[in-house]
């Protein structure tokens, strides 16, 4: 009986592995859940087109740089420049992190549609975060506190947050809440009345609305021409020049195809 | 205490029994009855003309002539659309330049609609990502969308000291007066011919492969690295527990050391799973090396850890519960200590050692936090066999969780996510149900 039903499963098996194609190489690509949308979406158009296994894992920024410093990925998708510490440690292990841009992001700051704040300038979000402004009234909403949404410490998102809007050294409240995906800020901003949280442009829709930032609303000509303050790169970062076929992967986002892909994910191509 | 009330207290004991099973049987039936129900949504479903075409081009399915035939009679109900949306544009042109702005910004969101009801408008560039190239596969979502296209959201927000209310304002009247008016009535008459929603039963859900991120397709890879992952950790776990197991009940000697062991047993079974997960990722991927990048083997390695001491733990108590009778038997008729373990106890133990081992691997094909680090990857092609040693695979526990709270459209996923949750809490049932099976048929044997 058992023996039957091993060999039924390994029957199945072995059905499956006999279709599915013996592709030599592997691309692994690691990193940043802002990024994925575009990883994935190169990945299954490279798979389609050279027959090549990509797969893509998004388990945030610091993991895709402790991957590559490992040698446990061929490609570290990054939303945030790796840190000079990540560089040095890579160093040490013999891993030379090249960068590559693919795309253009906006960091929008999102809240939830019934609120009637349309604005917020910079310092006001900075004060936000600070815990110093706790109440939607005092930027001129309705009487309600204000939930604070903020990415984990692992997250690119958040490092690029800090960067560009709080200063690296400050300290975000600690009333504040920790959601450890773009996806999942958005999942809580737009199911919490009184919520701000920020995320990635390609993850907006209309589920949460988009406050403009020192009066400019991001979108692609506001991010591209740089009217709209909050704007990073995405980072591909491989060990070293890549060539062959990860040179002609990292050169998707020059391509028409590629261009097409990100703009239809709502992100900014270069 | 006399009858009376011993009579009473017994009752109100059965009383409190039956309504915690009562309690029990309801929670369980809160949470199976929406997974059950949403997750054979995912294959049963009614399907638009949308559907049938992502099949016949994604998937090289369906009779072609058919669908042919199909889309050309939805596409004569849709010209009808696109006509009055190309007469509009020419409307658009003549109109004084502040209303043009206006109605040319309300134009997109009624276009943008329209893409996501019907798929790309006449004239559109071809979308490069597979999920803009159809409309709506499934009719539930389409009447959703039908009623984005007929309504306008917005937010009240003329008292600015509450939270806004939404209100909802119907299109067709803020474009009362253009040529468009018409539209909307149109599509709300004839998207039953526009899309032609037919009862579909799309076995492919669980055959097939996922189609851009998981748009469209089945969850194929995810059920096939879940098997992967739990077999192999089965492989390396099953083994390995039940030597521990022998070795504990039959040949430790009691003393220091080997309470040690068993308490430290027992404490693994009890460390978070997570904790094996990073575990697996600092020994077997960065130390040890198994493998260049995550990959199956080593997943399967680190559930085999997790899954171990469950596993020596069911085999022991199984081994003890062989009566002594057989032992001494067999000894007495001059058998080899290691020949009695072999051919008397470990086949008496056999039941008990299988149920261990089965439940345990229904716990191995459950578990997300392990094999986030080692194995899993949201993005991944089926793999084959010879591919395990290198490459990493999706996997349904991981999946679940990626799609409801990472991917870019998990709220239009809901029906593939409760697909996965399904098929996951059925491979895992089946394994359980399987193990009480192959007990009952191996206990029956050994009594004859």
């Amino acid at each position: 009986m058992i023996q039957r039903l091993l060999l039924l499963l390994f029957l199945i098996v072995f059905a499956v592995s006999e279709t599915a194609d013996a592709a030599v190489k592997t691309i692994v690509l690691d990193g940043s859940t802002t990024v994925g949308p575009v990883a994935k979406s190169f990945a299954i158009y490279f798979t389609k087109k050279y027959g090549v296994r990509v797969t893509v894992s998004e388990s945030g920024s610091g993991n895709g740089a402790k991957s590559l410093i490992n040698s446990s990925c061929t490609i570290a998708t990054m939303s945030r420049a790796m840190k000079e510490a990540e560089i040095a440690a890579a160093r040490k292990k013999g891993v030379n992190p090249v960068a590559h841009v693919i795309a253009f992001d906006g960091l929008a700051m999102v809240i939830h549609p019934a609120n009637p704040v349309r604005s917020l300038s910079i310092s006001q979000i900075r004060s936000i975060y600070q815990g110093t402004i706790r109440n939607w009234k005092e930027v001129g909403g309705a009487n309600a506190r204000i939930v604070v949404i903020q990415r984990e410490s692992n997250s690119g998102t958040q490092e690029s947050f800090k960067e560009l809007v709080t200063g690296k050294r400050m300290r975000i409240t600690g009333n504040s809440e920790t959601q450890s995906s773009n996806g999942a800020v958005k999942n809580r901003v737009s199911t919490t009345l009184s919520s701000i949280g920020f995320l990635s442009l390609g993850f907006v829709d209309s589920s949460v609305k988009v406050i403009a930032v020192n009066g400019v609303v991001p979108n692609e000509k506001t991010v591209k021409n740089g009217a709209y303050k909050v704007t990073r790169p995405l980072y591909l970062y491989t060990n070293g020049q890549p060539s062959g076929l990860v040179k002609q992967f990292i050169d998707l986002p020059n391509t028409p195809e590629g261009k097409g892909m990100i703009t239809e994910l709502g992100l900014v191509s270069r | 205490m006399n009858i009376g009330t011993r009579k009473i207290l017994d009752r109100s004991f059965t009383a409190v029994g039956i309504g915690s099973i009562v309690v029990m049987a309801l929670a369980l039936m809160i949470v199976v009855v929406p997974i059950v129900y949403n997750g054979i949504g995912a294959v049963f479903f009614t399907g638009t003309v949308e559907h049938r075409k992502m099949l016949h081009a994604e998937f090289k399915r369906g009779d072609s002539q058919n669908l042919d035939s199909e889309v050309a009679s939805t596409d004569r109900y849709r010209a009808k659309v696109y006509d009055m949306l190309t007469g509009f544009e020419a409307e658009l042109e003549t109109m004084a330049p502040e209303k043009k702005t206006e109605y040319t910004a309300k134009y997109a969101q009624v276009q943008s609609a329209l893409r996501a009801l019907l798929g790309p408008l006449p004239g559109d560039p071809e979308p490069m990502l597979t999920r803009f190239k159809y409309g709506q596969t499934r009719w539930e979502k389409a009447e959703e969308k039908l009623h984005d296209l007929l309504y306008e959201s917005k937010w009240d927000n003329s008292n600015s000291s509450v939270m806004s209310k939404e209100f909802f304002v119907s299109r067709a009247i803020s474009f009362e007066g253009t040529s468009l008016a018409r539209l909307f009535p149109y599509v709300k008459e004839n998207l039953e011919n526009m899309l032609h929603p037919e009862f579909t039963f799309y076995w492919g859900f669980i055959t097939d492969s996922s189609v851009d991120s998981h748009f469209f397709g089945g969850i194929w890879p995810e059920i096939q690295g879940t098997f992967f992952l739990a077999i192999g950790a089965m492989l390396f776990a099953f083994p390995l527990g039940v030597v521990a197991a022998v070795y504990f009940t039959e040949y430790a000697k009691p003393g220091f050391l080997n309470s040690m062991l068993r308490s430290a047993n027992s404490t693994l079974a009890g460390v978070p799973s997570i904790v094996f997960g990073m575990f697996g990722l600092a020994f077997f991927i960065n130390t040890m090396k198994v493998s260049e990048s995550k990959s199956v083997i080593a997943g399967a390695l680190t559930l085999a850890i997790m899954i171990l001491p469950t596993i020596i733990r069911a085999a022991e108590e199984a081994i003890l519960a062989v009566p002594k009778t057989y032992r001494e038997a067999s000894l007495s008729l001059g058998s080899s200590k290691w020949n009695t373990i072999a051919t008397v106890i470990l086949p008496a133990a056999l039941p008990g050692i299988l149920t261990g081992g089965v439940i345990s691997l229904g716990r191995a094909a459950g578990e997300t936090a392990p094999i986030i680090f080692t194995a899993a990857v949201s993005v991944g092609s089926a793999i084959g066999l010879a591919d395990v040693f290198s490459s990493p695979t999706p996997a349904l526990s991981w999946n679940i969780y990626n799609l409801a709270s990472e991917h870019e459209a998990a709220a239009q996923l809901r029906h593939v996510q409760y697909g996965m949750v399904l098929a996951l809490v059925t491979i895992v049932l089946l394994l359980n149900l399987s193990a009480i099976v192959l007990r009952a048929r191996i206990s029956k044997k050994l009594k004859c």
